[in-house]
C-alpha cells in the first residue's frame, strides 16, 4: 500500500485506491492531476508537499459522458480531452473555447479540469469562468463520502476543504444555451489572461434574453458571477454595444487584483470590451445552429 | 522505487525520484540531451517530447507518472538516421540559428501535422504558442513548415 | 591576377551545423557531462545593500555529497570595464539583491544547492540606492563609498560618487544656437526599462583543473576575455586558462563578459573534479546583464526650414552595482543619439551610475536602441513643433557624404538618403496594410538609425592541407548567426579557390587560436573575417610560389579556382592545390599562413570628446525601418501589420542569412518595443522572474519582415561586407513607438508599450516622464566643468 513505498508520488491505480492513499496521507499529501502547477512550484518558491497521490491516469476520472440531460465531465480530464469531447456539442462553444485559448498544445495535453479548478492561488484560470456560466456542479468525493456542489461554493471553500477531498468530476445540465468565452491576454499569443468574460445566454423565441449568466475570471482572486449585469440584461435583447454599455456603468463592483503584469485598475476597465466580445461570441455560436 | 519506461523504442529502467522531472532523467540519466531546458516552467517548449503520441513538455512530467509509458524524444525522428521530412525542410530552408529551440519545435509540429498535414501558415503559428525561439524571430521557419503542408 | 572566381564569394551557402542541431545530437556547454562532474549552486543575496557580519560554512561543509565551497578569499582579484570595481563575490558588502556570496560543488545539484543555502550569513541592513533619482540625489549613499581607490584601466573619464563613468561630447557652441532668434526649442523625456536576453541556453560553464592549468569550456562569446579575467580575479597568469567553446546556444551580448566561469575553476580546483555551473532560468532572470534603464532628455534648436542648429542631451544609464560593459557603452551615444542627423552644435552627457541593483551589460545594439528610439521621437516631436512633414525633415538632415558626426568624424558616401527612397520604393510596391486596423486606430512611422560596427583586433592561421582542404583557426565563436559556419568559410574558400566545404572552422580555443576581442558588436564578419582575409593571403602566396615552380609559370598568371591552379585563360591547364600542397611538403614544409587585423582607427574632432572610448566609428551601419500598426484604444493593444527594413549591409556575401538574422532582430525589437521590460521592486529585486511575467514575442507576435539590403556603402569590412546580425534590433522600438504616437494622438516618452501602458496614454491616466534629476543646464548635469574661455 502506499506509505509504504516511501515515495513522494504515489501513483493511485483506481478511484478507490486514490481515496485510501489520500486518507492514509491525510494533511501532508496533496492529489496530483495534471501536475503542470505543482510542479513550478520551485519556480513560485514554494516548497513541495512531502507526498503526493497521482490521479491523472484513472481511468473512471477521465471520461467525458453525455445523456440528453446532464454532461459529466471526469475531474482528470485533459484540456485537449474536453476539446475534442465537447466541440461542436451545443451550449458548449464557450466552454471549448476556454479549453482551446488557454496555456499552449503540450500543456494542454497535461492540464486537467479538476486541477485548473482546485489550484487555489491560481486566479487566472479559464475553465472556472466558463464553467461558472454554466452553473456546474462539483462532486467532492473525501473517505466520508460523496456530495455535489456548486463551482462556486468550491472556488470559495477550496483553501480549506478537508485534507484528503478529491474532486472527481464536473457536471452541467444540458441546456439550450448559446455561451461564448472572451479572455484578454497581454501578448497576442499564449499568456495567462488578465481579465475574462464568459456568458451564457438562453434566448426566448421572441429573441428576449430568458437566462443569463455572465462569469468574471482573472479580475479578482477568483472567479465569480456578475450578478448585476445579469439581471440587468435579461429580458431584453443581447445586444452586443448595450451589453457593453451596461457593463461599463457596472463595472465598479470589480475590485482588480494588483500582480506584476497588470495594473488592477486595466483588469477592471477591459471588462466592457470583453462583455461585448463574448456576446457577439454567444450570437455567432448561435448563428452557426 | 525504480520506474519503467520505454524510450524511443527502447525498455528503460529510471533509479530516480518519482517527482523528478522527466526531463532530468531523459538528459542526465540517459545522456538523451536533445531535448533542452530552458524554463521549466512549461512555456519555452523546448523540452517537448511525445508520451503515448502526444507532445507533453517533460519538464513538468513526474518521473512515475511515466510508468509503463512511451517516450519519443528529438534523437527519435530521424529513423535510421534519415531525416524527417520536417527536418529534411528545416534544413533546406537554412532557418535554423542556435538551434535550441528546435528539438521542441519539431516535436510539437510533427505531433501537429500528422493531424493537420495541409495546416495553413495562421495555424502553424497557432500550434506554436509553446514554443520560444529567441533567435529567428519564426516567420522563416514557420514558412519552411507551411511549405511541407503543401508538399504533402 | 591571381585571384579566385569572385561569383563564388556570394552564395545562400547552408549552415553545416543545421543538421545536428535538427538532429537534436549538437552538444552545447549544457550537454556537457563527464564522470565524476560535479555540479555547482551559488549562494546569493536577499537583499540589496548590507554590511556583511560573518559567513560561517560550518553546517554547509558537512552536508551530504559537497566537495568543494568557494568564498571571496578565493578571488582575490577585481574586474571591470575601465575601472577594476568587481570582485568575483560580494566581499565585506552586499551591493544587489542576488549578488554572489558563495559557491558550493556537490555531488548533485540538489545537494548543492541545500549545501548553498545551509551557509550561515549575518548581515548588517544598510539603505539601497534603488534608482538613479536617489543615486543622484544630494547627500545619496554611495555604492561604492571606495570609488577613488579602484584601479583604472582606462583613463580620461570624469567619475565621481555615485557616477561610475561619464562620456561628454561638446562641438560648436550650443548655448549660441539656442540663443538664436529664429529657432524652435523642442524639448523631450524618455524612460526605459531593462531588456533580458532570454538565451535559451542559460549562461553554462564546465570547468577542470588539470596539469596545474584550468580548462574552461563555457557558453561565451568572448574567449579571450573569460581567460583573462578568470586569471585577474583568481590571481593567477592567464597563461594558467584555456578556454574553449562549444557550439552557444544563443547569447545577444549577455554573453559578451565573464560572469560565471570562475566560479566553476575555483570549485575544479579545490575538488580535483569537473565542476558544471549552469544559471537556473530564475538566475538568469533576476541576475542577467540586461540592456541597461535609462533616462534621457534631449533638447533641439531647430529653424523653421528645419535645420538642427543645436542639441543637448543627458543620458543616464544604469550601470546597477558595478561598471560593467555600460562603462563602455557610454562611448555610443555619440555615434547614436548624436547620429543620423546633421547638427550645427552639440553637447552630450552620458553617465553611468551606480545602483544597488542586478548589473547590467551588453544587449545587441546596446544603447543604440534606446537611443534611437529616443532620438526619433523627439524628431516627430521637433516636426510636430516646426509643421514639417517628418519623412521631409529626415531627408533634409540625414548625414550624408562629408556630414559632420557628433564628435567631429567626417562620413564618407551617401548612404541614408538613398537608403529612404529605397524604402520609399518598398512601400510603393508594398500596398498598406491599413485595411486590417478595421475599427482599431491606425498610424505608420519611418525611421532611421546608425550603429557601427565593433572593429578591433582579431588573428587568423589557415593550415592548407595535403586533401586541398583547409583548416580555419580562430577565436571566433558560432552563437547561432552563422559567421563561423557561412560568411568565414565562404570567404576563406574565395581567397584559396576551393569550396567552402572544404574549409574547416576550428571552435575557439585560446590554446590554438590567438587574440580576438570577442563575438559581438557585428564584427566577426569584419574583423575575423579580415584576419582571415589576410591569413589567406598569405596562403595563397606560398601556394602559387610553390605552383609557379611546378608549372613553370610566373606566379601572376596563375588562378585559384574549383581546388585547382590554372595558368590564366586555359582552363585544365594547371594541378589541384592538394598536388601543390604534397609537392610544398618536400621542398618547404606543409602550407600554413596567418593573418592579423585591428580597426585602423577613423580620425574625430581633436578635444571634442571625453571619457570616450570610440571617439570615431570606423564602419557605420545604417537603417531605414517602416513600420504600421493597429492601436484597440479599448484595451491598449498595439498590433505590428507590417514591418519592412532597408539594411545597409556594405555587401551581401549570404542574403539568406542575413534576413535570417534581420527577422530575428526585428522580432527581439518588437518585443523590446511592446512587452519585454524588467522592472525594480522596492526590495530591490527584479520583478519578473520568470518567463511567465517577462514576455518574449511569440510566433503569432511577429510579422514577416520585408526586406531591401542596400549595398555599396564604403566598408573596410572584408569584400566590402559589413557586420548585418548585431543592427537588426535598433529601430523597431523607434518605428512602432513614431507610429504609435502617430496612432493615437499621444506623447511617447516610454516603452515596452504594453497594453496597460498604452491603455494608460489613450485615457489621459499615465503619468508624463519628467526626470528633474536632469537639471535644465547642461553644465550642471556633469561633472567636467567649461574650459576657461
Ligand atoms: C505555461 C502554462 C500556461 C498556462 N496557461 C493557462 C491559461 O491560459 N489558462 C488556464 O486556465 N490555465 C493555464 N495553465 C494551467 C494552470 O496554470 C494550471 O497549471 C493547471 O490548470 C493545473 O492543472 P493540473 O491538472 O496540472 O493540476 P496539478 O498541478 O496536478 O494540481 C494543481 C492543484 O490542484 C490540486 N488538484 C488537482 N486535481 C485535483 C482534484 N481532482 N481534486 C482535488 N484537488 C486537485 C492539486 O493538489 C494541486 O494543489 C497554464 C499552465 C502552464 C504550465
Ligand atoms: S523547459 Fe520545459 S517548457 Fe521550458
Ligand atoms: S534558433 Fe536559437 S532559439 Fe531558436
Amino acid at each position: 500500500m502506499p506509505a509504504s513505498t516511501g515515495e513522494r508520488l504515489y501513483v493511485a491505480t483506481s478511484l478507490a485506491d486514490a481515496v485510501a492513499a489520500l486518507a492514509d496521507r491525510g494533511p501532508a499529501g496533496a492529489p496530483l492531476a495534471g501536475a503542470t502547477w505543482i510542479m513550478r512550484a520551485p519556480i513560485r518558491r514554494e516548497e513541495l508537499r512531502s507526498s503526493y497521490v497521482g490521479i491523472g491516469g484513472i481511468a473512471e476520472l477521465r471520461s467525458v459522458e453525455m445523456t440528453d440531460d446532464e454532461i459529466h465531465i471526469g475531474a482528470c480530464v485533459t484540456h485537449a480531452d474536453l476539446i475534442a469531447a465537447l466541440a461542436g456539442v451545443e451550449g458548449c462553444d464557450g466552454l471549448v473555447a476556454a479549453a482551446g485559448g488557454a496555456a499552449n498544445p503540450a500543456v494542454r495535453q497535461m492540464a486537467t479540469v479538476g486541477g485548473n479548478l482546485c489550484t487555489s492561488d491560481f486566479p487566472a484560470s479559464d475553465l472556472s469562468p466558463a464553467l461558472l456560466c454554466l452553473d456546474a456542479s462539483v462532486e467532492l468525493r473525501t473517505p466520508s463520502g460523496q456530495e455535489r456542489v456548486p463551482l462556486g461554493r468550491l472556488l470559495d471553500i477550496r483553501r480549506t476543504l478537508e485534507p484528503g477531498t478529491l474532486v472527481t468530476g464536473v457536471v452541467i445540465a444540458r441546456k439550450p444555451v448559446q455561451t461564448g468565452h472572451s479572455r484578454l491576454p497581454l501578448r497576442k499569443a499564449g499568456d495567462y489572461p488578465v481579465a475574462i468574460v464568459s456568458m451564457a445566454v438562453a434566448l426566448g423565441s421572441d429573441g428576449l434574453i430568458e437566462d443569463i449568466k455572465v462569469a468574471v475570471g482573472s479580475v479578482e482572486a477568483s472567479a465569480r458571477r456578475w450578478p448585476q449585469l445579469e439581471a440587468q440584461l435579461l429580458g431584453h435583447p443581447l445586444d452586443p454595444a448595450k451589453a457593453y454599455e451596461l457593463a461599463k456603468a457596472g463595472v465598479g463592483v470589480f475590485a482588480g487584483r494588483e500582480s506584476v503584469e497588470a495594473p488592477g485598475w486595466y483588469r477592471v476597465q477591459v471588462l466592457p470590451t470583453l462583455v461585448r466580445r463574448a456576446a457577439q461570441a454567444a450570437l455567432a455560436a448561435r448563428q452557426q445552429r | 522505487m525504480p520506474t519503467n519506461l520505454v524510450i524511443n523504442g527502447e525498455d528503460r529502467i529510471s533509479t530516480r525520484g518519482s517527482m523528478t522531472p522527466l526531463i532530468d532523467v531523459l538528459r542526465d540519466e540517459f545522456f538523451l540531451t536533445g531535448a533542452k531546458v530552458a524554463c521549466r516552467e512549461g512555456i519555452c517548449g523546448a523540452c517537448t517530447v511525445h508520451l503515448d503520441g502526444r507532445p507533453v513538455v517533460s519538464c513538468l512530467v513526474p518521473l512515475a507518472t511515466v510508468e509503463g509509458r512511451d517516450v519519443r524524444t528529438v534523437e527519435s525522428l530521424a529513423a535510421a538516421g534519415e531525416p524527417s521530412p520536417l527536418q529534411q525542410i528545416m534544413e533546406e530552408h537554412d532557418v535554423v540559428q542556435c538551434g535550441m529551440c528546435f528539438p521542441g519545435i519539431l516535436m510539437v509540429l510533427t505531433s501537429f501535422f500528422q493531424e493537420r498535414p495541409h495546416a495553413e501558415r495562421d495555424d502553424i503559428k497557432a500550434a506554436l504558442v509553446g514554443n520560444i525561439c529567441r533567435c529567428t524571430g519564426y516567420e522563416r521557419l514557420v514558412d519552411a513548415a507551411a511549405a511541407l503542408a503543401r508538399r504533402s | 591576377m591571381a585571384t579566385a572566381d569572385p561569383s563564388s564569394v556570394v552564395m545562400n551557402l547552408p549552415r553545416r551545423d543545421a543538421r545536428d542541431k535538427l538532429l537534436g545530437r549538437t552538444r552545447y556547454t549544457v550537454d556537457r557531462m563527464s564522470p565524476r562532474m560535479l555540479h555547482a549552486a551559488v549562494l546569493r543575496s536577499e537583499v540589496a545593500s548590507a554590511r556583511i557580519i560573518r559567513i560561517d560554512t560550518t553546517r554547509a561543509r558537512r552536508m551530504p555529497g559537497v566537495r568543494a565551497i568557494a568564498l571571496a578569499e578565493d578571488a582575490p582579484g577585481m574586474h571591470g570595464i575601465g575601472i577594476a570595481d568587481h570582485p568575483l563575490f560580494a566581499s565585506g558588502v552586499i551591493r544587489f539583491h542576488g549578488e554572489q556570496i558563495a559557491a558550493v560543488a556537490a555531488d548533485t545539484y540538489e545537494q548543492a544547492q541545500a549545501a548553498a543555502r545551509a551557509i550561515e550569513v549575518e548581515l548588517e541592513p544598510l539603505p539601497p540606492v534603488l534608482t538613479m533619482a536617489d543615486a543622484l540625489a544630494p547627500g545619496a549613499p554611495l555604492v561604492h563609498p571606495d570609488w577613488k581607490s579602484y584601479e583604472v584601466l582606462f583613463e580620461g573619464a570624469a567619475r565621481g560618487g555615485n557616477v561610475a563613468w561619464e562620456a561628454t561630447v561638446i562641438r560648436g557652441d550650443t548655448d549660441v544656437a539656442f540663443a538664436r532668434d529664429d529657432v524652435v526649442i523642442v524639448e523631450s523625456c524618455f524612460r526605459v526599462g531593462r531588456q533580458n536576453h532570454v538565451s535559451l541556453e542559460a549562461r553554462a560553464v564546465v570547468a577542470t583543473y588539470e596539469d596545474g592549468r584550468y580548462h574552461i569550456e563555457t557558453s561565451t562569446q568572448v574567449p579571450w576575455t573569460v581567460r583573462n579575467m578568470t586569471a585577474k580575479l583568481l590571481g593567477v597568469p592567464a597563461s594558467q586558462v584555456h578556454v574553449t567553446v562549444p557550439p552557444v546556444g544563443g547569447a545577444f551580448g549577455q554573453k559578451f563578459d565573464c560572469t560565471l566561469e570562475p566560479y566553476a575553476a575555483i570549485l575544479a580546483r579545490k575538488s580535483g573534479q569537473p565542476v558544471r555551473l549552469v544559471y537556473s532560468r530564475q538566475e538568469e532572470m533576476l541576475t542577467c546583464l540586461c540592456r541597461e534603464n535609462a533616462d534621457i532628455k534631449i533638447r533641439s534648436a531647430v529653424t523653421k526650414e528645419g535645420e538642427i542648429v543645436g542639441r543637448e542631451a543627458v543620458v543616464l544609464m544604469d550601470c546597477g552595482a558595478y561598471g560593467g560593459e555600460q562603462i563602455f557603452l557610454t562611448t555610443m551615444t555619440a555615434h547614436t543619439l548624436g547620429g543620423n542627423y546633421k547638427l550645427g552644435s552639440i553637447k552630450l552627457a552620458t553617465r553611468a551610475i551606480y545602483t544597488n541593483t542586478a548589473p547590467n551589460g551588453a544587449f545587441r545594439a546596446c544603447n543604440g536602441v534606446y537611443n534611437t528610439f529616443a532620438l526619433e521621437c523627439h524628431t516627430d516631436e521637433i516636426c510636430d513643433a516646426i509643421g514639417m512633414d517628418p519623412l521631409e525633415f529626415k531627408r533634409r538632415n540625414v548625414l550624408g557624404d562629408g556630414d559632420l558626426g557628433a564628435t567631429g568624424q567626417v562620413f564618407e558616401g551617401d548612404v541614408l538618403g538613398p537608403m529612404l527612397d529605397r524604402m520609399e520604393r518598398l512601400r510603393e510596391t508594398s500596398p498598406s496594410k491599413k485595411h486590417l486596423a478595421g475599427d482599431r486606430l491606425y498610424g505608420r512611422a519611418t525611421v532611421v538609425g546608425t550603429w557601427f560596427v565593433f572593429v578591433g583586433p582579431s588573428t587568423a592561421t589557415i593550415n592548407l592541407n595535403a586533401d586541398g582542404s583547409a583548416t580555419l583557426i580562430t577565436a571566433g565563436v558560432e552563437l547561432g548567426q552563422g559567421t563561423m559556419v557561412q560568411a568565414l568559410p565562404q570567404i576563406v574558400a574565395h581567397e584559396l579557390g576551393i569550396h567552402p566545404d572544404d574549409v574547416i572552422v576550428r571552435n575557439a580555443d585560446t590554446d590554438a587560436a590567438g587574440f580576438d576581442l570577442g563575438v559581438g558588436g557585428g564584427r566577426t564578419t569584419v574583423s575575423v573575417g579580415a584576419a582571415s582575409v589576410a591569413a589567406a593571403a598569405d596562403v595563397r602566396n606560398r601556394i602559387l610560389t610553390t605552383a609557379s615552380e611546378l608549372l613553370q609559370t610566373r606566379p601572376d598568371r596563375l588562378v585559384l579556382r574549383n581546388g585547382r591552379v590554372e595558368i590564366a585563360g586555359i582552363e585544365g591547364s594547371g594541378t589541384t592545390i592538394a598536388k601543390v600542397v604534397q609537392r610544398a611538403h618536400q621542398v618547404t614544409g606543409p602550407v600554413v599562413g596567418s593573418g592579423s587585423f585591428t580597426n585602423p582607427g577613423v580620425p574625430a574632432m581633436p578635444g571634442c570628446a571625453a571619457g570616450h572610448f570610440i571617439d570615431a566609428i570606423d564602419i557605420p551601419v545604417f537603417n531605414v525601418h517602416d513600420c504600421e500598426v493597429a492601436v484597440d484604444a479599448e484595451t491598449g493593444h498595439v498590433e505590428v501589420l507590417s514591418y519592412k527594413v532597408v539594411q545597409d549591409v556594405g555587401r551581401a556575401l549570404n542574403p539568406r542569412a542575413i534576413h535570417g538574422q534581420i527577422q530575428g532582430g526585428v522580432t527581439q525589437g518588437l518585443g523590446y518595443a511592446l512587452h519585454e521590460e524588467h522592472t525594480i521592486g522596492e526590495d530591490g529585486c527584479i520583478r519578473q522572474d520568470s518567463l511567465e511575467t517577462y514576455r518574449v514575442p511569440l510566433a503569432l507576435d511577429t510579422v514577416p519582415v520585408e526586406i531591401d539590403l542596400y549595398e555599396g556603402a564604403p566598408s573596410i569590412g572584408p569584400l566590402g561586407a559589413k557586420g548585418a546580425g548585431e543592427v537588426p534590433i535598433m529601430n523597431p522600438p523607434a518605428a512602432v513607438a513614431c507610429a504609435v504616437a502617430r496612432a493615437t494622438g499621444c506623447r511617447v516618452q516610454q516603452t515596452p508599450l504594453t497594453p496597460p501602458r498604452v491603455l494608460a496614454l489613450l485615457l489621459g491616466r499615465e503619468p508624463a516622464v519628467e526626470l528633474p534629476h536632469i537639471v535644465d543646464n547642461w553644465w550642471d548635469n556633469v561633472l567636467i566643468k567649461p574650459k576657461a574661455q
